[in-house]
């Protein structure tokens, strides 16, 4: 056996297996440990987040070497379905157990105590356009002035100091025996993987073609149902982080008679470069989650108002001292679908700034871009031109041959906020697969659905995304629930400071999901409202309406308040009064 | 058969440690079950062994220290597909998916590990196939003059000269639910007792047939979703329902080989696949002969078997909210190869099954995964849409390959439900309630898609003149007023529905074209939108923004129901039954109410009037329906969604609904029915013919009525009723009216009178009108003579205005109160602005 009892940060499957023996020892049946935990699970839960496993910096994913306990936040991009192993086994007289592991540690004969047990597989990758600041708190300083052109190189210096932080706290936490590889070597069955292992890990991140955005994880979960997890969703999991780099040598396995099973999902999933995580514990991340250290102040009205005032006057300088444009920013960025009614998603609110020009986008898209990026977690800015309708693949599709999920660039995390730049869009021809993406973005704008495509059907996705078009007249690819031209005073620049930003992402982030309701009385008199602007106006509709509620919905909530008052509906009428001036 | 592609090379495998070790220490696995061609052997071999060999029925059977399929894996190269290779014959079947979970029923006179008992399980299989009779048959009392359902079946079979029997499992459960459960457990088990069953029985019918026959399990109580397999129904049978995503190509699969002597040609007897190889002999086995390593595989005269593999994958509604489709392997093998394509809705019976996965092809370590797959019995394709598509024709059943047929039977508990349903006097109005319950008001224009989801009956003749029964609906109105959501909501619900949008649509899209095969050169002939919902609605939004030459193809489809295609060397007539559900936006994008109906709608006559139902979906000032628009709109916001439904019928239960009425209902006019068709046809006609109309206002024509019986026929539908009653035809045409604002439209005009289209003409407004009419009345009889020069009607205006002093009267006003006493005859309208008296 190891000699230590277990380390629960280097050597988890160590602990593992000490808790089984423990178990068995204890006269547990292993037959009754199927699809239960025997106390591996509880032990790391305890480590996590009773003990000081809680503050000690354990490996982040991207850092982390095989067989440690890692750290994985990530959305998973397609369900891969079940998998059945060898749960537990008898060496000899022995029961071992493969749980959280893929190979065996103990030569496994075909004997007939063997149980079945089933896993589910995950696909996940790093929430697409997730912001660096979500990260650590130090970084987003580093990240904030910082353009795309640099970020690669930039965030390779970052990993490697990370890195060498990383290796600093293995070795202050566990003195001596420190080095994961030097772990594995005395284990003895995986001698040879140490230089792998070292290799492995370091081309995984800084190999030429991968890059962040495509460090994956295929994640294997137990004794949960699949139900409790769902695509799109991002979770945090903390898990074995395995390779198995004796899988590079079988690249043949593949034999052609294999025929259909070789579709196994697998094959196209190498272990060198997909690493697979064994996960003890996983959690449902939501977006304040992502805030590096999230101040659990209860919302206080004063501070809230105050961080809104500070809010609204950042978003005034970025938009050239728009005023009522800011206000919409403010409420567009607070929008979240909380109810769908049959087709209809409730509490959107997509905004749609006209008047730009090819001109102006430089001047004002990218502040504001970047401004996106940095309150809110998840961001992704698309271009639309005619050649990228025609050719992108906005929607994700079933790859049969691969029996895979190819993910499509509206496979979006809730929350996300995606920002559309129509200005360089021009008179082409779509093909039918611009014709087919144009129709996709209008059902996302519209019903908050992205149609996933199986081949032979198609599925709706329900999604959450945060949709601002920046276009030269109103967009009619992307029907935006707010048309508002925008018309900028000056050319303004806003210097932030770092804890504002923390305060305003803070305030965007917890803000959005309060409860809320509305009086009775004040439901009256937004109904006597919305009937007398109908008799007046003809062409109001439902979406019009919709959108005065939301908006009322979102102004109310601004102030972090929980029921809608006069106030504030007046303010949204006077808002929406100021709107349709400019659109005359 | 015979194929080159056989793994020859593989022959010639040296045996691996891992393979002789499995040989010596593991006994022989089971029988090669579902590989069925291959049974007759070891169950030939079987059935010795319990005949004559050491452990005979009843005797002990020496326990298997194996448990799982693991040793088979080894050789999965060969024939890596190879469900577990074929017991070498010494031991009759030994189960070993039973252990593990069943240790304590590890009996010596059972099979091991499970509860059978062969000779037991023998005996009620017998019993069962001799003695099980349908109820059918029971009820003729002469129960016992009457053969038993499986062996008149197997009588069939033998006449047909075919290689299964198809077993309901239902009826095993019905005779023997104890024989059931265990054929559910350890399948097989049972199954290759069944096999030897028949294999007795088929001499005493018939001592002259040779051919083995298999047994085909279908129809088991329970049906898995492929979601909830696990580990514990691992080698047992299931059920599942799912749509094939893809099938591999057709493997031959060597069952025998024969080998000859180089040397000396001798031919060897052929040699059975054991384990899932076959070991090549060294030596010639011709005595004279004994030449070393001269045998070589004579390719066409082993015997091959079919085999393929498919990938199952759930069905969408199967799929959770949040969730991909999971998948599973399939092996099929024989008959049941290529007897589904992609794309097929198919419910398979078969057996669970799972393999070790090798570590690497030459390293014995197998990792602890297991690969798992369906051991295919039995395949029964579904029916591919939601709601049944088929209509009064007989269901074609295209079922299994076993070529039993079977409808898909609404199973009655739901068939009751459903007719208790139907016995609601309020049935109709309920449903209307159900059909899109978040769309605000439109009660008739919902009626009327209610009727089209129900559709009428088509008739053909014995001519072969063809009435559709399908019927059109075209939905045109200001922007805003939900019609692309009832679109949505009718291509949610309807069979076979397909969206598409007139913008994005061209004339071939939506039929029919000539594509070439990339790979042959071939032409091949794809359908397009509307070819694809034949027998369902095909759904066009934007119907104004499609190109003329897109919608002059709709012309063939909305009539004839046939997509004719000519070119590029390919003749063809496709079948097009389709309802079309158009919606259109007026030209000019808002209502014009100055114009007549047909300028505002902009589409050619002969288009529109192969709609059944044109409804205009209008914007009108009322405070009313403001009120509970915003009301509606408030509760959406800031209320739970759910306090907002009202009493509706689920989509579920309307689609079941809508399903059993398409297709077990088929009504037929009553003679007071066709009556009230006659009498109402004959006053639309006359309706349209007033003196003075210059437009053209759209008439009845012989379609009209065509509509009109459909639309009862449908009504009679939506009441489970055979007979179209007199009500029915009433409520048709005032649908039909309702659709063509025939009511509010000015027939002379051929304008609508906006305010007419709310039925709430207010008292006060009504009083108002007629005074203004009286008014008009008489200022015409004070200034025309009869039969005298007409007056223009600003004079007319002019002379009303000094008479009503304060009164405001507009021209309007005046325009609608000339028209009622035109419709009166008392007067008519020349030159469109000037009045004459006649």
């Amino acid at each position: 056996m190891v000699g230590l009892a277990y380390d629960c940060l280097a050597n988890p499957l160590g602990a593992v297996r000490s808790t089984f023996e423990k178990a068995i020892a204890s006269g547990s049946d292993p037959a009754s440990f199927d699809g239960r935990d025997w106390g591996a699970v509880d032990l790391f839960r305890h480590f996590l987040f009773e003990d000081d496993g809680a503050n000690s910096e354990f490996c982040n994913y991207k850092m982390g070497s095989a067989n440690t306990l890692v750290r994985f936040r990530g959305m998973i991009q397609d369900m891969l379905g079940n998998e059945f192993y060898v749960g537990a086994y008898k060496d000899g007289s022995v029961w071992r157990t493969n749980k959280f592991t893929d190979v065996p540690q103990f030569p496994m004969d075909t004997s007939p105590d063997m149980r079945l047990w089933e896993r589910h597989m995950l696909y996940c990758i790093p929430v697409p356009g997730q912001n660096s600041w979500t990260e650590s708190p130090s970084e987003a300083v580093m990240y904030r002035s910082m353009n795309s052109a640099t970020r690669q190189r930039e965030k390779r210096q970052r990993l490697d100091v990370e890195a060498t932080d990383n290796m600093d706290c293995n070795v202050s936490d566990e003195g001596v025996e420190c080095s994961p590889a030097k772990k594995l070597k005395e284990d003895g069955h995986l001698q040879s993987q140490e230089s792998i292992t070292e290799g492995t890990s370091s081309s995984m991140i800084m190999g030429p073609d991968v890059n962040r955005d495509s460090l994956p994880c295929l994640i294997k979960i137990y004794d949960c149902p699949e139900s409790d997890l769902k695509l799109n969703e991002v979770f945090e999991f903390v898990g074995v982080f395995t390779f198995d780099p004796e899988f590079k040598v079988d690249k043949d396995e593949c034999d052609d008679f294999t025929n259909g099973f070789s579709e196994d999902v697998l094959v196209h999933f190498p272990p060198n470069k997909v690493p697979r995580l064994h996960c003890f514990i996983h959690r449902k991340l939501a977006v304040h989650d992502f805030l590096p250290h999230s101040p659990t102040v209860e919302p206080k009205p004063n501070l809230v108002k105050e961080i809104r005032e500070a809010l609204l006057r950042h978003l005034t300088a970025i938009l050239g001292n728009d005023g009522v444009a800011a206000h919409f920013m403010l409420l567009h960025l607070l929008s979240t679908v909380y109810s769908r009614v049959e087709t209809v998603a409730v509490g959107k609110l997509s905004l749609n700034l006209t008047c730009f020009s090819k001109e102006s986008v430089p001047v004002f898209g990218s502040p504001l871009r970047l401004a996106m990026k940095n309150l809110l977690p998840f961001t992704q800015c698309i271009s639309l031109t005619v050649d990228y309708l025609n050719a992108a693949s906005l929607a994700p599709r079933k790859d049969y041959e691969t029996n895979r999920l190819i993910t499509g660039a509206l496979q979006l995390a809730e929350g996300s906020h995606l920002i559309f730049d129509e200005t360089h869009l021009e008179a082409g021809t779509l093909n039918s697969v611009g014709v087919e993406n144009a129709r996709v973005l209008k059902t996302l704008m519209e019903l908050q659905k992205v149609e996933y495509d199986f081949k032979f059907y198609k599925l709706d996705m329900a999604a959450d995304v945060k949709m601002l078009i920046l276009s030269e007249g109103k967009s009619n690819i992307l029907p935006a629930d707010v048309v508002l031209p925008f018309h900028p005073a000056s050319v303004g620049s806003s210097e932030v400071a770092a804890e504002a930003l923390e305060a305003w992402r803070w305030y965007l982030a917890t803000l959005r999901s309060l409860p809320h309701s509305i009086e009775p009385e004040m439901q009256k008199v937004i109904e006597n409202d919305l009937v007398a602007a109908r008799q007046e106006d003809r062409k109001l509709g439902t979406q019009d309406f919709s959108r005065l509620l939301t908006m009322g919905r979102l102004m109310s909530m601004s102030f972090g308040e929980t029921s809608l008052s006069l106030e504030h509906w007046q303010m949204v009428k006077e808002l929406e009064r100021l709107r349709k001036e400019r659109l005359k | 058969m015979a194929s080159d592609s056989t793994p020859v090379d593989d022959l010639h495998l040296p045996m691996t440690p891992s393979r002789v070790q499995s040989a010596t220490h593991s006994p022989p696995p089971l029988p090669a079950l579902p590989g069925r061609d291959g049974l007759a052997d070891p169950l030939r071999r079987l059935r010795n062994s319990q005949l004559q060999g050491p452990t005979g029925p009843g005797s002990p059977v020496p326990k298997q220290p194996q448990p799982h399929r693991a040793p088979a894996a080894p050789m999965a190269k060969t024939v890596p597909l190879q469900p577990p290779p074929p017991t070498d014959g010494d031991v009759p079947p030994s189960s070993e998916g039973g252990d593990g979970y069943d240790m304590d029923e590890d009996r010596p006179t059972f099979v091991w590990g499970t509860n059978i008992s062969v000779n037991d399980v023998k005996v009620a299989i017998v019993r069962f196939l001799k003695n099980f009779r349908d109820e059918s048959q029971w009820n003729t009392e002469s129960e016992y003059l009457t053969e038993g359902k499986y062996i008149e079946a197997i009588k069939r079979v033998i006449e047909m000269e075919e290689d299964s029997l198809d077993v309901d499992a239902r009826n095993v459960f019905d005779y023997d639910s104890d024989l059931y459960a265990k054929m559910v457990r350890y399948p097989l088990e049972v199954l290759a007792i069944f096999d030897i069953v028949l294999m007795e029985m088929l001499p005493v019918i018939n001592p002259l047939f040779e051919k083995h026959i298999q047994t085909r399990i279908y129809n088991l109580k329970t049906s898995t979703s492929m979601r909830n397999l696990n580990p514990s129904d691992i080698e047992r049978m299931v059920s599942l329902k799912g749509m094939i995503i893809r099938s591999s190509s057709i493997i031959p699969e060597i069952r025998e080989a024969i080998f000859r002597c180089l040397v000396c040609g001798y031919y060897s007897d052929p040699l059975p696949v054991e384990k899932g190889r076959i070991t090549e002999p060294t030596i010639c086995l011709k005595e004279e002969c004994q030449a070393r390593n001269s045998l070589t595989l004579v390719h066409n005269r082993c015997r091959f078997t079919d085999k393929q593999i498919v990938r199952l994958q759930e069905t969408p509604d199967e799929i959770p909210e949040g969730g991909t489709p999971h998948t599973v392997s399939l092996l099929m093998h024989d008959k049941l190869v290529d007897a589904g394509k992609p794309g097929d809705r198919i419910e398979v019976t078969g057996i669970y099954r799972a393999m070790t996965v090798r570590v690497g092809p030459t390293q014995r370590t197998v990792k602890s995964l297991f690969k798992t797959y369906i051991d295919c019995l039995h395949i029964k394709k579904s029916d591919k849409s939601r709601m049944l598509a088929e209509d009064q024709n007989p269901v074609e059943v295209d079922s299994s390959v076993a070529g039993h047929s079977d409808e898909i039977v609404f199973d009655e508990k739901k068939v009751e439900q459903l007719k208790e349903l139907a016995k609601q006097p309020d049935i109709y109005d309920r449903l209307t309630r159900s059909l899109a319950p978040n769309i605000w008001e439109l009660d008739d224009v919902k009626k009327g898609l209610l009727c089209q989801i129900f559709g009428g009956n088509a008739l053909k003749l014995p001519s072969g003149a063809r009435f559709r029964g399908d019927i059109n609906i075209l939905l045109v109105g200001d922007p805003g007023t939900s019609k692309s959501q009832l679109l949505q909501y009718i291509h949610k619900l309807a069979p076979r529905g397909i969206y598409t949008s007139g913008r994005g649509s061209s004339a071939v899209g939506l039929t029919a074209y000539v594509a070439k095969d990339p790979e042959t050169g071939e032409t091949v002939l794809e359908s397009g939108a509307l070819v694809l919902s034949d027998r369902g609605i095909c759904c066009i939004d934007e119907f104004d923004k499609m190109s003329d030459s897109a919608r002059s193809m709709l012309h063939e489809v909305m009539e004839q129901q046939t997509v004719s295609i000519a070119k590029a060397g390919i003749i063809a007539s496709l079948n097009a039954r389709t309802s079309v559900l158009a919606c259109a936006n007026p030209s000019g994008s808002r209502y014009n109410p100055r114009l007549s109906v047909i300028d505002n709608i902009h589409l050619p006559p002969t288009l529109l009037s192969r709609f059944d139902l044109i409804y205009l979906l209008l914007d009108k000032a009322d405070e009313h329906t403001d009120r509970r628009l915003a009301k509606h709109i408030v509760a959406l916001h800031f209320e739970n969604p759910e306090t907002i439904q009202q009493d509706v019928l689920d989509l579920a239960t309307l689609t079941a609904y809508v399903g059993y009425a398409r297709k077990h209902i088929h009504p037929q006019l009553s003679d007071e029915a066709a009556e009230e068709l006659t009498r109402g046809y004959v006053e639309l006609r006359r309706r349209g013919n007033f003196p003075g109309s210059s437009k053209k206002v759209i008439t009845a024509t012989p379609r009209q009525i065509e509509s009109l019986i459909r639309l009862s026929e449908a009504l009679a539908r939506i009441r489970f009723s055979e007979w179209v009653e007199k009500h029915d035809v009433v409520e048709a045409f005032r649908l039909l009216e309702v659709a063509m604002q025939q009511s509010a439209t000015d027939h002379s005009t051929g304008t609508i009178d906006m305010d007419l289209i709310t039925t709430g003409i207010s008292a006060s407004e009504r009083m108002r009108r007629e005074s203004l009419v009286s008014a008009v009345r008489n200022i015409i009889m004070e200034k025309l003579q009869l039969g005298g020069p007409s007056m223009r009607l600003l004079e007319l205006l002019e002379e009303l205005k000094t008479q009503s002093s304060g009164n405001e009267v507009h021209l309007n006003d005046l325009r609608t109160a000339i028209t009622t006493l035109a419709s009166e005859g008392f007067v008519a309208f020349v030159h469109g602005d000037s009045v004459k008296r006649i």
